[in-house]
């Protein structure tokens, strides 16, 4: 009888599976045990948490550590990932021409059109043409309306109203003729006087109508058919806001700009392609497939998508104790985005959605230095140590203890750098593949969409669901389910939108909505961990059909989120493959499938 | 040795009689604001207007003392306040809190009577803070603790952010500054203000609704 530990060490997680070894029949599994990793996989800092993740795993067995007879490594595949994100559009104002922005509470309804001029000029303007009147933030609301309701009465037409401070509606609740007004406009000095202008404030829940509709603007201003076209970046910047100003300056113009963003070079193993990071995801994606299988891909330095290769290369180098030239990036994945941009000249800190490309690039080595690790551990803990097999491998065979599978079949390891797939086929013998892309991808779509700025809170974001608190003793799950408390809530969570952690719920930093943040976290999932579950599928399928597997199991951290297994179960409905997150050994869940694998291989050769 | 409250009156007296002979022509010259024109209507109840916010004040406020610790004049307080209230569409309501001059029990009442549940409690020297009537007394929704940083945009910002909590959104805290400096230099005038606050106070006496001439 012996008993002996697998050891997997991961990116994030050290996991251990200790079995009773006896001669000529299956290992009997005792216990397992999973800690953080300490420091970067295959280095020798690992070897504190490995020590204690043994040491948890003997403690309910009231083994020492000598007693174990052998600990098996798994042979790490060295996989590192990083992101990155382009963005290809932009949109420039080069003359003030357009305020279109969202207060949270414009003053008035309804469109008004005229020539703007400042408050202080009202004085000795002239009766025959309406006016749209600029207010500084200098002058208190209770003065600005006063003056205004002064103005009417000497048949003054006033069409609208442009105020600086947050006084839109304190403005028009002391106005006897009300009228349209756009507050919080920051540059107020920026705004062009004595030019023609048209105002906007739709109803509350409501969006502008005519300002975000070229042919209204066009109607409005008088404009020829190539005016019109020039106005068109106007109105879609408008469109969905609940207050508007266009002002029609002479040169005013406003343009969406492309912004070179680099070319990627795709060389595969028979050609070699070359493709604009602006065309989008979906361009260089194709050329992608088409130029698959890969054997390197290069980025245009000086880029941000060429900063990001050289950093997941030089990390890989230190790793490996290899020069960088070495090291090739050997996948990519490309992500199309919308990101919240400031516009370049605005007046009011308008934001509009610019398009961007998020890149995910993968290197890949042959083999981290596991033998000086094996090496340093076993002096530390007296026990003979030995790199036991392939990690692919190792983990197929875990996946295998699951209850109700049998080969073809595939598991996915959703990790956070990287997606891996393999596939163990009747014959036995196994296909691996690695893919870049993955959580770390997701948290950084979520970051950029929200324009968050904070990549902790993303993370937040990915990993929970939400809810709402919509009082100190209740709080609303993102399913509209209600869930009740005896005791008041934390004062700083109320009236919030927090993530359901394992602490509680946790407030969130941003003023969006529930519903937008929801839509924007699964939406990067699908992008990523979908797409990705599909291309990795397909590159270690028998003839590259899915359809030939009969089981897919998920594997890892991401196996455990609360909606990527459903998303790819989805997926892969149609294909007709059974999928679900594994359950090693039938009591482990998703978790333990490489250190399990280990033990069992290892039986499998002293029996065999 | 025993120090009776007296003698720690005497000493703040003594102290803030030196900081003002150091910059004696600027406090001087700072003319006190007129008292403002409140009419009481009678003994506050309840609200269920959910479309109101309830701004509770201690009787020195606006009356026996009329501007802030940083010369703020009571009347900008609460047109700045109510501004911010009703620049988000909402209502404000006035009521005086006499049984008490601590500003956490002021909120809390006025949230008590509040129709949405939100009140404001701001005392004379400006410390104030925005509460919710589930809520413990001595918890808060936002605390601006530091009466000598509270300025009239921050009265504003409290009025709208208060409002927006009454809509069930969730608001950003309004950014309050931190000066280590406004302990030292305000502490002294702190506790007598304080002081002449309590004085004032009729711990038997109900809560009243009123109205206010800005």
């Amino acid at each position: 009888m012996a008993y002996i530990a697998g050891v997997d060490i991961g990116n994030n997680s050290t996991e251990v599976a200790i079995a009773e070894l006896n001669r000529g029949s299956q290992p009997r599994f005792l216990s397992s045990a999973m800690v953080r990793t300490v420091g970067i996989k295959g280095t020798l800092r690992n070897i504190l948490g490995i020590i204690d993740a043994l040491d948890l795993a003997l403690e309910p067995l009231t083994i020492t550590r000598k007693e174990l007879s052998r600990v098996l490594l798994n042979e790490a595949t060295p996989v590192i990932g990083d992101v990155a994100m382009e963005t290809i559009t932009e949109t420039v104002i080069t003359e003030s021409a357009m305020i279109g922005h969202n207060p949270s509470t414009p003053g008035g309804l309804g469109l008004g059109l005229g020539t703007t001029i400042l408050l202080d000029e009202l004085e000795s303007a002239a009766t025959e043409q309406p006016w749209i009147v600029v207010i500084p933030g200098t002058v208190e609301f209770r003065e600005a309306a006063e003056r205004l309701n002064r103005a009417t009465s000497r048949e003054l037409e006033i069409a609208g109203a442009i105020v600086q401070k947050d006084d839109g509606v304190l403005i028009h609740n002391r106005l006897h003729r009300p009228i349209p007004i756009v507050d919080e406009v920051l540059h107020i000095d920026r705004v062009p006087r004595q030019m023609p202008a048209a105002i906007e404030v739709a109803a509350i829940g409501k969006a502008i109508e005519k300002l975000s509709n070229p042919y209204d603007i066009a109607t409005l201003f008088d404009l020829s058919p190539d005016e019109t076209r020039n106005v068109v970046p106007i109105a879609r910047a408008l469109t969905g806001t609940r207050s508007a100003v266009v002002i029609k300056t002479p040169r005013g113009d406003i343009q969406e700009r492309r912004i070179p963003a680099g070319k990627i070079t795709l060389i595969g193993r028979q050609q070699k392609a070359e493709v604009q990071v602006e065309a989008g995801a979906e361009a260089i994606m194709n050329q992608l497939a088409h130029v698959s299988p890969l054997s390197e891909i290069q980025a245009e330095p000086g880029t941000n998508v060429g900063g990001m290769f050289e950093t997941v290369r030089k990390v890989m180098a230190d790793l490996t104790d290899q020069p960088v030239s070495a090291i090739r990036v050997q996948d990519i994945i490309a992500v199309d985005t919308l990101v919240p941009q400031k516009v370049l000249g605005s007046l009011a800190g308008e934001y509009s959605l610019g398009n961007a490309v998020g890149l995910a690039a993968m290197v890949e080595t042959h083999k981290l230095p596991m033998q000086r690790l094996a090496r340093k551990l076993e002096i530390e803990i007296m026990v003979p140590v030995e790199v036991a097999g392939v990690e692919a491998e190792m983990a197929i065979h875990g996946a295998l203890t699951t209850p109700g599978t049998r080969p073809p079949l595939a598991i996915l390891d959703l990790g956070g750098g990287s997606t891996d797939a393999s596939l163990i086929k009747e014959t036995g013998a196994i296909e691996s593949t690695h893919l870049a892309g993955a959580g770390d991808m997701v948290t950084l779509l979520i970051d950029k969409e929200l324009g968050l700025d904070d990549l902790d809170l993303a993370e937040n974001i990915k990993f929970f669901p939400l809810a709402k608190v919509e009082t100190l003793f209740h709080l609303r799950h993102e399913s509209g389910a209600v869930e009740f408390f005896q005791e008041p809530l934390d004062p700083r969570l109320f009236g919030r939108v927090v993530v359901i952690s394992e602490n509680g719920p946790k407030p969130l930093d941003t003023r969006e909505p529930l519903a937008k943040i929801i839509e924007v976290r699964k939406k990067a999932k699908k992008k990523v961990f979908v797409q990705n579950a599909l291309r990795a599928l397909v590159s270690v399928a028998p003839a590259n059909s899915i359809r030939l597997i009969s089981f897919v199991a998920l594997v890892g951290g991401s196996a455990l989120d609360f909606e990527i297994p459903q998303m790819i179960s989805d997926a892969l409905m149609e294909y007709g493959v059974v999928t679900g997150r594994a359950n090693v050994r039938g009591v482990e869940g998703p978790r333990n499938a490489v250190a399990t694998g280990l033990v069992l291989a290892h039986a499998a050769k002293e029996s065999g | 040795m025993n120090i009776s409250e007296d003698m720690v009156k005497e000493i703040i007296l003594e102290v803030f009689q030196q900081m003002q002979g150091a910059d004696a022509p600027a406090a001087n010259q700072v003319a006190q604001a007129a008292p403002l024109q409140f009419r009481e209507i009678g003994e506050a109840k309840p609200g269920t207007d959910r479309n109101e916010v309830v701004i509770g004040l201690p009787p020195a406020f606006g009356t026996a003392m009329t501007q802030t610790i940083i010369h703020i004049p009571h009347r900008d307080v609460l047109k700045e306040v109510m501004a911010g209230i009703e620049e988000e569409g909402l209502k404000a309501r006035l009521v005086r809190v006499n049984r008490t001059a601590d500003v956490g029990f002021i909120a809390h009442e006025a949230a008590k009577l509040s129709g949405s549940g939100i009140g404001i409690g701001t005392i004379s020297r400006g410390t104030t803070v925005i509460h919710q009537r589930d809520l413990q007394p001595l918890q808060n929704l936002e605390l601006f603790s530091q009466s000598p940083l509270v300025e009239r945009e921050t009265f504003r910002a409290i009025g709208r952010n208060a409002a927006q909590y009454a809509k069930g959104e969730h608001p950003n805290p309004v950014p309050v500054r931190n000066d280590p400096m406004a302990r030292p230099k305000y502490q002294g005038l702190a506790a007598l203000l304080h002081n002449k606050e309590t004085q004032y106070v009729k711990p038997d006496m109900a809560s009243t609704e009123m109205t206010v001439q800005l």
